[in-house]
């Protein structure tokens, strides 16, 4: 195990180490997509069976990266995720769409108007704000003027998307936030003026990591929190479909060599790609010699931003 | 959208003004342009909130503690990124020292508080919407902040001493008034009028490590568009800047207000050079 803390030189290092002196026979990560976007070509050299969450899309070519494999979604899938609950489940028709302004926001945001357009619903409003811009109001009385019946969020920013959730509140507004994962980052219990400002907010989440209306996780993840609570491993400040990724993982690691019968890169790929369906605990995924995108965008769904509960949260309304 | 305008532009361009001051003070008995202006008032926020939220304290506590953390920061840059360059002032070293250690106090910053922005609390308790509180603090203090100063400067032995280094500091040398000292004070005084702009604009601006960058480059602009060294200059230019900025989010959106902004500022640079209400100085030739 090598902690490179999200930077790409340190993950340079560790993939270069682990190839070279370690001598490893496959890799679970790097779990950052600026680390990932600096290893896969590395791996790709050394043919190195790689499994990573990270969601760039460029990271999944099996021409040019025939070792690497995604377990959770990519961009495009989440995007697919938003804009099919705001117009099939919410059934708006009039969306804003606001992301920051760093790379990764206004890529987000153009992909997102161009589907959501493509999909024949009216973007009435599109913006990129500096993630510390102090008062929100402009961009949300704009968005309101124009008409919108839900707001779509694209950034990482927390600080952001609070001063949005609170202009809401002094505006009066009920229109319904969905987006991006970090809607439902802890931080922001602190940072709304009020918890009530928190709610109506959809974050993106997983079925697999989501609890109906009774409470109740997937049996399979159901078990899962069961046996880590008694292995006292926390789940309070953490998320659940981080751990259940990681075991993933290593299963499918472990599977791989066991039915390849050696530790052979070459076996472990060709194990990978035969996957048709593989029943795991963060989601089913699907491998192919021309798909390396695993994980189903229909495991995704939107989760109540402000109900986490053991790193899972409430299936958004209009599941069942 | 007017009171909106009003509210938020006034407030953020108190704070803007504040960062100017902290740039003038530094540079008047230094001739330093020191770029951890921004940084310290990035701290004030950042100290406020730890001492308040963090470990408690109460807010007058939380408040003098921010200052005094402020100043000594203030101390450190004049000892670090100062004092080793002043001989050389013609070779503008003092833009790379003083950068290196905004820089270092970010990552720092980042290191131990985090790099998710946190909450501040509230400190008087009252006022909603645009008489919220988050929006008349950052005047208040601005307004405060600055009849301290004039009180200073115009009233005190010590403050009509840094108007004599600040105005010819051989012939202040001369007369005996001890510079260095006068210096370091003035870097003290920087730091903790930095630590009242964050402090103040805390609620709206949030803990960040991050807002240390943006207000040293939205607190250099007043100090440009009034006058290098003048603090009435900087305190309009910071109010003007933060009212057409909010006008300009409001009519034009977020990434265009930004070219706005620097659009007029670059216009008004043009048209005046020293700045609205700066002199131009004689040169002997």
């Amino acid at each position: 195990m090598r902690d490179t803390q999200g930077d790409p030189t340190k993950a340079v290092n560790a993939t270069q180490e682990l190839i070279s002196q370690a001598k490893v026979h496959a890799i679970w990560g790097p779990l950052n997509s600026g680390e990932a976007l600096a290893t896969t070509p590395i791996m790709a050299r050394a043919k190195m069976p790689d499994l990573h969450p990270c969601v760039v899309e460029t990271l999944i070519d099996p021409v040019k990266y025939p070792n690497a494999f995604r377990i959770a979604p990519s961009n495009n899938q989440w995007d697919d995720a938003v804009r099919n609950y705001c117009l099939k489940i919410l059934k708006v028709k009039k969306v804003a769409v606001i992301g920051d302004t760093t790379g990764y926001g206004v890529t987000a945001v153009g992909a997102s108007v161009a589907a959501f357009k493509k999909d024949g619903a009216e973007v009435v409003y599109q913006a990129n704000v500096d993630a510390t811009q102090p008062d929100m109001t402009p961009d949300m009385l704009r968005a309101k003027n124009a008409g919108a019946e839900a707001i779509v969020v694209w950034s990482v920013s927390t600080g952001m998307e609070a001063r949005m959730f609170n202009t809401r509140a002094a505006m009066n507004w009920d229109v319904p936030f969905v987006g991006h994962p970090s809607m439902a980052s802890g931080e922001l219990a602190s940072l709304v003026a009020k918890p009530e400002n928190w709610k109506k907010v959809y974050a993106i989440g997983y079925k697999s990591c989501s609890y109906d209306s009774a409470g109740k996780l997937p049996p399979k993840s159901e078990d899962l929190v069961a046996r880590l609570s008694k292995a006292n491993v926390a789940l309070n400040d953490t998320l659940l479909w981080w751990v259940a990724g990681g075991i993933d993982c290593i299963e499918l690691i472990a599977k791989a060599v066991a039915e390849s019968g050696s530790t052979d890169s070459a076996g472990i790929i060709k194990y990978w790609n035969s996957l048709s369906t593989y029943p795991g605990y963060f989601g089913n995924y699907r491998f192919s010699p021309t798909e390396h995108n695993g994980y189903l965008t229909e495991e995704i769904v939107m989760s109540e931003s402000s109900t986490a509960k053991n790193g899972t949260f409430a299936l958004a309304p209009g599941y069942t | 959208m007017l009171a909106s305008i009003l509210a938020s532009g006034l407030a953020a361009g108190a704070i803007y003004a504040l960062v100017g001051v902290t740039y003038n003070t530094m540079f008047s008995t230094s001739r330093v342009m020191s770029f951890t202006a921004g940084q310290l008032a990035m701290l004030g926020g950042v100290f406020g909130s730890m001492f308040t939220l963090k470990l408690g304290l109460p807010i007058p506590v939380g408040f003098v503690l921010t200052l005094l953390c402020c100043a000594v920061i203030g101390i450190v840059t004049e000892f670090v990124a100062v004092r080793p360059v002043l001989k050389s002032l013609d070779q503008h070293l003092y833009v790379l020292s003083t950068l290196a250690v905004a820089l270092m106090i970010q990552q720092v910053t980042a290191i131990k508080w985090g790099t998710e922005p946190q909450p501040f609390p509230r400190v008087a308790g009252f006022g909603e919407g645009v008489l919220d509180e988050k929006f008349w603090l950052p005047v208040v203090a601005c307004a405060v902040t600055i009849i301290g100063l004039e009180y200073l400067y115009r009233r005190t032995l010590v403050g009509r001493a840094f108007l004599a280094i600040a105005e010819d500091n051989f012939a202040a040398r001369a007369l005996g008034l001890p510079e260095r000292n006068l210096r370091v004070a003035s870097y003290a005084l920087a730091g903790m009028v930095g630590g009242i702009a964050g402090f103040s604009g805390g609620q709206l601006l949030l803990a960040f490590f991050a807002n240390g960058a943006l207000l040293n480059f939205y607190g250099f602009v007043p100090v440009a568009l009034g006058g290098l060294g003048n603090n009435r200059g900087a305190i309009i230019g910071g109010l003007a800047l933060g009212l057409f900025q909010q006008a300009a989010n409001f009519l034009v959106g977020g990434i265009f207000s930004s070219v706005a902004v620097f659009t007029l500022f670059i216009v008004v640079l043009l048209a005046a050079p020293q700045g609205l209400f700066g002199a131009s100085t004689a040169r002997r030739v």
